[in-house]
């Protein structure tokens, strides 16, 4: 061998490239798992046994108990909202649109993406830590051993139930928020609260109805959420179930669950945005 | 006085009519019961004979068993346990010795090699087959692993709601057999939560939890770890219990030698990833290998 290379072996000859290739497909196995658990499921959702009692006590939790957040978030959005417009509109002495420019934000946007973000850090950490720890308990193995599919018994009333009472969440957060703004609105800005409803509900009517009803406004708010909860639910059961390395391991979990979901959630979003608006482009 | 006389032989021939009537009688039941005694005789023969033929066929075998993820945890292990016996495996920590339990539950397939529940190689099994073979086991793990969600009654009653259609009034009195089986308060500990229990109460209830839907086969991950030596021995007795009264048959993965000692039809060494022995407690103990030496005399 020459001295440059004193220690050449074939096997040993290009670590880096060995280590990149490796790590490109564990990512890969990784994502694979990802969707196997997101089909797998899904695929539960019309066969026996269903767990129904555990997807109303999930909707509960995800949906119920997370309305105090989503409120509070709400609301406060809302009031930021009209105070900044205002200003902005005050230079065009155009005050009198604030409603359009709070529902129009609330709707399409800031409800579906705060809700989320709201749930993924709520109830995203919390379904990560129980799962993760029910993992290093071996509960999961317990639940496997006495017969029962954890991936049924565990993620599919999950996953159905954050599907489920997200949109229901940005429902509400969309309302309180334009609530929010109507209160600044009337007190801070001087506008009459007719006037202010008069123009939440023109910025609603202005892009359309699907089927001659529903407001394409809320289309796009309804749908963005849905994909949210799906994304939540199913990157808490993924990491949860993945857990490995006792407590510290459940930690970990937890921390990617929000990161992966938050992430996603804004990404997500912008994709889902010009998705929609080509397919309700005024 | 004839009369009276008359009275009096009357009766007696009576008497002796009847005495062979009972005779009679009595000889003919002895005769039903000779054929009756035959019969159960040779019941019991064939019974017998059914049972050793039973016995023949392992309930358990692992044949050449090879098993790695990023580096080999298990080369060439075999292993058999026979209907009523109790397998215990000891082992140096990380040998291998949990796995081997999920081994025979299907939670892990073998790269190589079989295991066999009952003759039938379960390793071909897809997920819900698999998931149907270990309802004949019951498994108690090391942490009890009970459900902290669901109070002592769902733990054990979980199994009777997911896999028979038992009205509660039976699930009931099946969770109150069970609790009393392994000598706990039914009514006292039956609302708790798993988190309410002492270590060795958890252990119980994850006994009476494995064992609802009598299985045929136990299976038992270091039962006695973290535990004092009095309720090591209940449990301990415990499992012996199980095994002489129900038949049941047992694998046991532990490190405690003593309890071992008092379980074991057969005692598994694991070592360097494979079993480094396999024989009775009595052989164990004689056994000159340095190894076994010195891990008995660790113990």
């Amino acid at each position: 061998m020459s001295a440059i290379l004193p220690d050449y072996r074939p096997g040993r000859l290009s670590p880096l490239s060995e280590r990149i290739s490796a790590a490109i497909k564990k990512r890969l196995a990784t994502v694979r798992d990802y969707f196997s658990l997101a089909g797998r499921a899904l695929g539960f959702v019309f066969t026996r046994p269903f767990y129904a009692q555990d997807w109303v006590q999930q909707m509960d939790e995800i949906g119920v108990q997370s309305l105090g957040i989503v409120l509070l978030t709400g609301f406060f959005t809302g009031m930021v909202l009209a105070l900044q417009s205002s200003v902005q509109l005050q230079t065009f002495g155009a005050t009198m649109y604030i409603g359009r420019l709070v529902s129009a934000s609330m709707i399409r946007e800031l409800g579906p993406v705060l809700a989320g973000l709201m749930v993924a850090g709520r109830v995203g950490s919390g379904i990560a830590a129980q799962l993760g720890s029910m993992r290093v308990t071996e509960q999961i193995d317990a639940l496997n051993t006495l017969g029962t599919d954890p991936i049924k018994k565990l993620v599919t009333p999950r996953v159905l139930a954050a599907l489920v009472m997200l949109p229901v969440l940005t429902i509400i957060n969309d309302f309180v928020g334009i609530l929010g703004g109507n209160l600044i609105s009337t007190t801070l800005v001087g506008i009459p609260t007719s006037l202010y409803w008069r123009t939440v509900w023109e910025q609603i009517a202005s892009d359309g109805f699907t089927l001659g009803v529903i407001p394409n406004d809320f289309v796009q708010g309804i749908v963005k959420p849905f994909v949210f909860g799906g994304v939540i639910a199913i990157s808490a059961c993924f990491f949860g179930l993945n857990t490995t390395g006792g407590t510290e391991g459940v930690g970990q979990s937890t921390t990617r669950t929000v990161v992966l979901s938050s992430i996603l959630i804004l990404v997500l979003d912008y994709f889902l945005t010009q998705v929609l608006l080509s397919i309700f482009a005024p | 006085m004839s009369d009276e006389h008359d009275t009096r032989e009357r009766t007696a021939q009576e008497q002796r009519a009847a005495e062979r009537r009972t005779d009679g009688r009595r000889a003919k039941e002895r005769s039903t019961s000779k054929v009756r005694a035959a019969i159960r005789d040779e019941l019991a023969d064939d019974r017998s004979r059914a049972e050793t033929i039973e016995m023949q066929v392992p309930v358990i075998e692992l044949s050449h068993v090879y098993l790695s993820f990023d580096q080999p945890i298990l080369e060439d292990v075999s292993l058999v346990a026979k209907r009523g016996e109790t397998i215990c495996i000891v082992g140096e920590s990380g040998t291998g010795k949990s796995t081997t339990l999920k081994l025979i539950l299907r939670l892990l397939v073998p790269e190589r090699g079989t295991v066999s529940i009952n003759g039938e190689d379960i390793t071909e099994l897809n997920f819900q087959e698999a998931l149907d073979s270990r309802q004949g086991m019951g498994m108690v793990f090391q942490g009890a692993a009970l459900f902290d969600s669901m109070s002592v009654f769902e733990n054990i009653a979980y199994p009777l709601r997911e896999h028979t259609d038992m009205s509660e009034e039976e699930i009931a009195s099946r969770v109150r057999e069970k609790l009393e089986f392994v000598d706990l308060d039914p009514d006292r500990v039956m609302d708790q939560l798993p988190s309410e229990l002492s270590g060795g109460m958890r252990k119980r209830v994850g006994i009476a939890r494995g064992m609802a839907n009598n299985p045929e086969i136990m299976l038992y991950d270091e039962p006695t770890s973290g535990l004092d030596p009095l309720t090591t021995g209940t449990i301990t007795r415990l499992i012996l219990k199980l095994q002489r009264e129900l038949g049941v048959t047992s694998v046991v993965v532990s490190h405690d030698i003593r309890s071992v000692f008092k379980m074991a039809t057969n005692v598994a060494v694991l070592h360097d990833r494979r079993i480094s022995f396999f024989g009775t407690p009595e052989e164990m103990s004689a056994s000159d290998d340095q190894y076994i030496r010195n891990f008995l005399g660790g113990a």
